[in-house]
Parts: structure tokens; C-alpha cells; sequence
């Protein structure tokens, strides 16, 4: 009984740790608005904007990925 | 870890495949394509040097050109204008040759009429004289022989009797001289006339408007022994 | 639609497809195979134990690394023949060659505009990069893998399935519970902590190598700078703290290249067994997921390389010059 109520503490942890992937993907949504504007607004600096773009959405996915570490850590009892 | 089924064993054996993989990599694909892309670049610059050179090369030639034709027109436009200028001189000479040659024609014309002319006026010499001396017979009778009245009209009209030059007085000397009567002189009054002038050419003129006698004309003296230039005297002489 | 009408026999196959899909799943009903975040191991015992290391198993993703790089060097074999008979004769190059040109120039393109003079260093990490995860995203959704494999008992506790004979020594999978669990021969590596774990190692490490190359000891600045300390005390803090920063993001960048590429695989392969599970015969879900997971693996082999090539650009410039224009 108390290990079913730790395995379901894990599960929901995990699933709560997930939550966090929602500040990421408005991150990763304003880092492509701001990019896809400026591209419109300029389309000649194109590869700069892309790659500075692709560098903003990989910090701000980091998070979500901090989160997915997490979650994995709570579901699979690694610590 | 082992939940996340992460080994170091593993971990090994992906470095190893990683390595092989970006040696061989690098060794087959990247090293040839960067050589290549560099190669390639090399000759397009090459190519676009060699036809900068070409329209370089071509530009110098179209001003050679252009310089070649600018020459050609100002020649060819110097040989129209010397032919035009020869043209034009030659048609100026044949002009004047030919106005010289009209000029000769009407000449010739107008010696040929004033002999014409002389010959009528000589023709009606002698018919003047005859009805002039009709009228003074009339008017004077029978006073007069024919002969001398012939030789009184002929005096009258040629200023010369018996073979001398009587109207005109006084020594003459001059190169030509000109001799102008009323009406033509004959031969023998001719002679006679260069005779008193001792003149080397004399020419002969005739001017009916001065009724009779000859006005002789050597160098620049005028012998005035006509009867209009008497009559124009007598007239002046009785104002 | 031009292409379509042109040769409208594609509706037909694509229509004949489904309905042989609704059938077979009729008949052979999808199972939901167990889900593990590490690779499954084909042989239960070790194959052998090194003394340091420790016990070496036979996992899936071993075949697949083998296969992976084995076809991967038949590639490049393939495109060096190429380059080579077109390097000899005027240049321009065909086929297989011409096609990996077309694609690597845009990179190389990309790179020099970030890297500038340092672009033939940092162009081969990327493209390494870039054409690896690429071939693993793409082999993963090969049919067969991840679906035939060998049968084990199941652990204690887990959930199994029931075994019904197919031919010979083939099984089939029943939707009953059972004993039994699938380990597949082939997993796709990207679905493999210790592939996308390494390559996060080799290109932090590698980062930090260009770095040095091209600004030497001058390069551990970025990370200790109390050069700043004693000349302006407040900002000199902060920019302490801030090297401080970036030492602890580099430790970061290794977690989170790891973790992008593991996570949206490993999403690709939950969504695509989760979904075939549930809806069963229709069949049209997953295909579509399938082309889901083709977007996103690209996709995430670009983002890995380009990620890799900016932090090297941004370590072979000095940081003398921010600092300059910071204050």
C-alpha cells in the first residue's frame, strides 16, 4: 500500500514536473514570432535571423528539457 | 542510470563509431568537396578574369575601330573635297574658255555685221551720191559737170581729193591709227589716207552721224574734221 | 494537383493501402509493446565483463549502430567515388555527389557566415553531426524496426503479453496478458541515451578544443574572469559571476543537446505505438505521425549541427571585444 502511494507520487510528480514545457513552448513561440517579423520586415537578413532564432529556441527548449530530465529522474528512480 | 540504460561500455563503443565515422567522413567527403568547391572557385575567378581581359581587349579594339573609321571619313571627306575643289576649278576654266570662245564668236559676229554693214552703206554711196547730185541739178542747174560734182561729194564724204587727206591738218605720228567716215571709204581713198598718215596700221570705221569728212583718231590725239564736228562748231560759233 | 491528376493511379494505391491496413488490423490486433527509456537487451546474459568498465550487454541499438555506420560508410564511399570521377573531369559533379554538394554548400555557406575564417574547422563537426543524427532519425522509421525482435519472460511486476504461434519459430503477439515481452532486434540509436549522450560529450568537448585552439590560454577567461575584480569592483563581480555562469551552462549544454534529441525521439516512438494501440485498424493516424516524425527528425539533426556550430563560432571569438561594448 505505501509503495503504491510512492508509485503514484512519481507519476504525478512527473507528469506536474512536465508543466514546465508550457513557459518553454511560449518561449520557443515568441523566439520564432520575433524572427518570422523581422524576416518580413527584412527579408535580406534571413540566415542571421535563422540561426540566431534556431540559438533562442535551443535556450529556451533547455528548459523543457530540464523538466523532461526531471520527470525521467522522478519515473525511473535513478536518484 | 541502468533505468536510463546509460553504460560507459556503451558510451565507448558510440565514441568509437563516432570517430570512424567523422574521420572517414572528413577523408572522403568533406576534404574532396571543399578541394573541389575551392578548385571550382578558382576558376570561375579565372574565368571571369579571363573575361574581363576578353572585354577589355575588345573595348580597345572598338576604340581602334572607331579610331580606324574616324580617319577614313575625314580621308575619304578630304578626297571629296579636293575633287570638288578640282571640279570646280575645271568647270570655272572650261567656263571661262568657253566665254572667251563666245565672246571671240561675237567678236567675229560683229565685225562680220559691221562689214556687212559697210558694204550697204557703200552700195548706197553711190546711189546717195547720184540722187544728190539729181537734187542740185535741180537746184542749180546744169552749173556743175557730173564729174566734178562726183568729185565734190566725194570730197564731202571722204575728207580726201586727189590722193591727199584734206579735212584733217598737221603732222601725225602714232603706231595705230583710226579713221572713221560717214560712209566706207574706197580703196584708192584708202591709200591714200594711210599714205598721208605715216601710221603703221590704220583701221577703218564707218559712223553715218557724221554726215561727211573723217574724224581721225592716233594715240590719244582726236582729229576732228568731220561735218557734224564743223556744223557743231559753226553752230557754237553763232551763239 | 497537377502531379496528382497526372497520375491518379496514387489515390488508388493510397486507398488500397488503408484498406489492407484496416484488414490486417483486424486480424492481427495492434499491442502496445512495453515502453523503456533504455535500449532493450537481446541476450539477458552479459557478453562479457571488463574490470573497469563492467558488463557489456547485447542491446538493440547495437545492430542498428553497426548498420547505421556501416551504411553510412557505404555513403560516403559512394559519394567520394563520385566527387572523385568528377574532380578528374570537369568539375562539375553528378549524381549522388552533386546531390550531397548541394546540401553540405548551404551548411558550408551557413557556417562561413558564422565561423568566418575558422570554417574549416568547425565545418566538418557540423556536417559530421548533422548527416549522423540524420541517417539515425531516418533509419528509425524503417518498418521492422522496433516490431520484430526475440521474446523474453517478463520481469516481475511488469505487464506481458500472450504468445500465439505464427509459423515455425515466428510468434505473434496477442492482445491477452500474458508472460512474455518483445526486445526488437533494431531501435533506432537516436532513441538511445548513450548515442545522444556521446555526441553531446564530443561536441561540448570539441567546442572547448576549437576554443582553445584559437584563443589559447586566453580562452579560460570566458569561464574565470577576475581579471575585472580589482579594477571596477562592482561590474568586475558580476562579470565573475557571470564566467561562473557560463562554466555551469556548458555542463548544461551537454544535458540539454542530450536530452533534446532523446526527447523528441523518443516522443516519436510513444506517440506512434500509444496511437496504433488505441485506434487500432485505423491505420491512417500513425501514418501520419510517421510523417510527423520525418519533419521532426530533420529537423532535429539540423538543430543539433547548427547548435554545435554556433557555440564553436561563438568560442573562436574572443570575448575581449563584448566586454569592450558591454561597458
Amino acid at each position: 500500500m505505501e509503495g503504491s502511494i510512492m508509485e503514484a507520487g512519481r507519476y504525478v510528480g512527473a507528469g506536474l514536473a512536465m508543466l514546465g514545457a508550457a513557459g518553454a513552448g511560449i518561449g520557443v513561440g515568441l523566439s520564432a514570432l520575433g524572427a518570422l517579423t523581422g524576416m518580413a520586415r527584412n527579408p535580406d537578413t534571413y540566415g542571421n535571423l535563422l540561426s540566431s532564432m534556431i540559438l533562442g529556441i535551443a535556450f529556451s527548449e533547455a528548459i523543457a528539457i530540464y523538466c523532461l530530465v526531471i520527470s525521467f529522474l522522478m519515473l525511473f528512480k535513478v536518484v | 542510470m541502468e533505468a536510463l540504460g546509460i553504460n560507459l561500455g556503451f558510451l565507448i563503443v558510440q565514441i568509437i563509431a563516432f570517430t570512424i565515422l567523422f574521420l572517414t567522413l572528413n577523408a572522403w567527403i568533406y576534404k574532396p568537396m571543399l578541394d573541389m568547391m575551392e578548385t571550382r572557385k578558382q576558376k570561375i575567378a579565372q574565368g571571369l578574369e579571363d573575361a574581363r581581359v576578353a572585354a577589355e581587349a575588345r573595348a580597345n579594339a572598338e576604340k581602334e575601330a572607331a579610331k580606324i573609321i574616324a580617319e577614313a571619313q575625314a580621308e575619304a571627306s578630304k578626297v571629296i573635297r579636293d575633287a570638288t575643289e578640282r571640279a570646280e576649278s575645271a568647270g570655272k576654266e572650261v567656263k571661262a574658255a568657253a566665254e572667251a570662245e563666245a565672246a571671240k564668236a561675237r567678236e567675229a559676229a560683229l565685225a562680220e555685221v559691221e562689214l556687212e554693214r559697210a558694204r550697204i552703206l557703200g552700195e548706197l554711196r553711190g546711189q546717195v551720191a547720184s540722187l544728190a547730185v539729181a537734187a542740185a541739178n535741180k537746184l542749180v542747174g546744169e552749173a556743175l559737170d557730173e564729174k566734178k560734182q562726183r568729185a565734190l561729194l566725194d570730197e564731202f564724204f571722204s575728207g580726201v581729193k586727189a590722193g591727199k587727206v584734206v579735212v584733217v591738218e598737221g603732222e601725225f605720228q602714232g603706231e595705230a591709227a583710226e579713221v572713221t567716215s560717214a560712209l566706207p571709204l574706197t580703196g584708192e581713198e584708202q591709200e591714200a589716207v594711210k599714205k598721208s598718215f605715216k601710221a603703221k596700221e590704220v583701221t577703218f570705221k564707218v559712223n553715218p552721224s557724221i554726215l561727211g569728212g573723217l574724224v581721225v583718231k592716233i594715240g590719244d590725239k582726236v582729229l576732228d574734221g568731220s561735218v557734224a564736228g564743223k556744223l557743231e562748231g559753226l553752230r557754237h560759233s553763232l551763239k | 494537383m497537377e502531379q496528382v491528376k497526372r497520375r491518379p493511379w496514387r489515390r488508388w494505391v493510397l486507398l488500397g493501402l488503408l484498406i489492407v491496413g484496416y484488414i490486417l488490423g483486424g486480424r492481427f490486433v495492434p499491442v502496445q509493446p512495453e515502453i523503456t527509456v533504455a535500449p532493450e537487451k537481446l541476450i539477458e546474459e552479459p557478453l562479457f565483463t571488463l574490470p573497469v568498465i563492467g558488463d557489456f550487454y547485447l542491446v538493440n541499438t547495437m545492430p542498428t549502430l553497426i548498420l547505421t555506420v556501416i551504411l553510412l560508410l557505404i555513403f560516403a564511399y559512394a559519394v567520394n567515388r563520385s566527387l572523385k570521377k568528377s574532380a578528374q573531369t570537369d568539375l562539375v559533379p553528378r549524381g549522388i555527389g552533386n546531390a550531397t554538394e548541394a546540401i553540405l554548400e548551404v551548411i558550408y555557406n551557413m557556417t562561413e557566415g558564422a565561423a568566418g575564417k575558422w570554417v574549416r574547422t568547425v565545418f566538418p563537426w557540423f556536417a559530421t553531426i548533422m548527416i549522423y543524427v540524420l541517417f539515425a532519425n531516418l533509419l528509425k522509421l524503417l518498418p521492422g524496426f522496433e516490431s520484430i525482435g526475440v521474446l523474453h519472460h517478463v520481469a516481475p511486476g511488469h505487464e506481458g503479453h500472450a504468445k500465439e504461434l505464427l509459423a515455425g519459430k515466428w510468434y505473434l503477439f496477442t492482445a491477452e496478458e500474458g508472460e512474455y515481452i518483445l526486445a526488437p532486434f533494431f531501435r533506432g540509436i537516436s532513441v538511445d541515451l548513450n548515442f545522444t549522450f556521446t555526441l553531446a560529450l564530443i561536441a561540448v568537448v570539441a567546442i572547448q578544443v576549437v576554443g582553445f585552439r584559437a584563443q589559447g590560454w586566453g580562452y579560460l577567461t570566458k569561464f574565470f574572469n577576475f581579471g575585472g575584480v580589482f579594477k571596477k569592483p562592482v561590474f568586475g563581480v558580476i562579470d565573475m559571476f557571470m564566467g561562473i555562469l557560463e562554466l555551469i551552462s556548458e555542463f548544461a549544454k551537454i544535458l540539454s543537446f542530450a536530452f533534446r534529441l532523446f526527447g523528441n525521439m523518443f516522443a516519436g516512438i510513444v506517440l506512434v505505438s500509444v496511437f496504433g494501440a488505441l485506434l487500432g485498424k485505423i491505420s491512417i493516424v500513425p501514418a501520419a505521425i510517421y510523417m510527423f516524425e520525418l519533419f521532426v527528425g530533420i529537423i532535429q539533426a539540423f538543430v543539433f549541427g547548427i547548435l554545435t556550430m554556433v557555440f564553436m563560432s561563438m568560442a573562436t571569438q574572443g570575448h575581449g571585444g563584448e566586454e569592450h561594448a558591454g561597458h
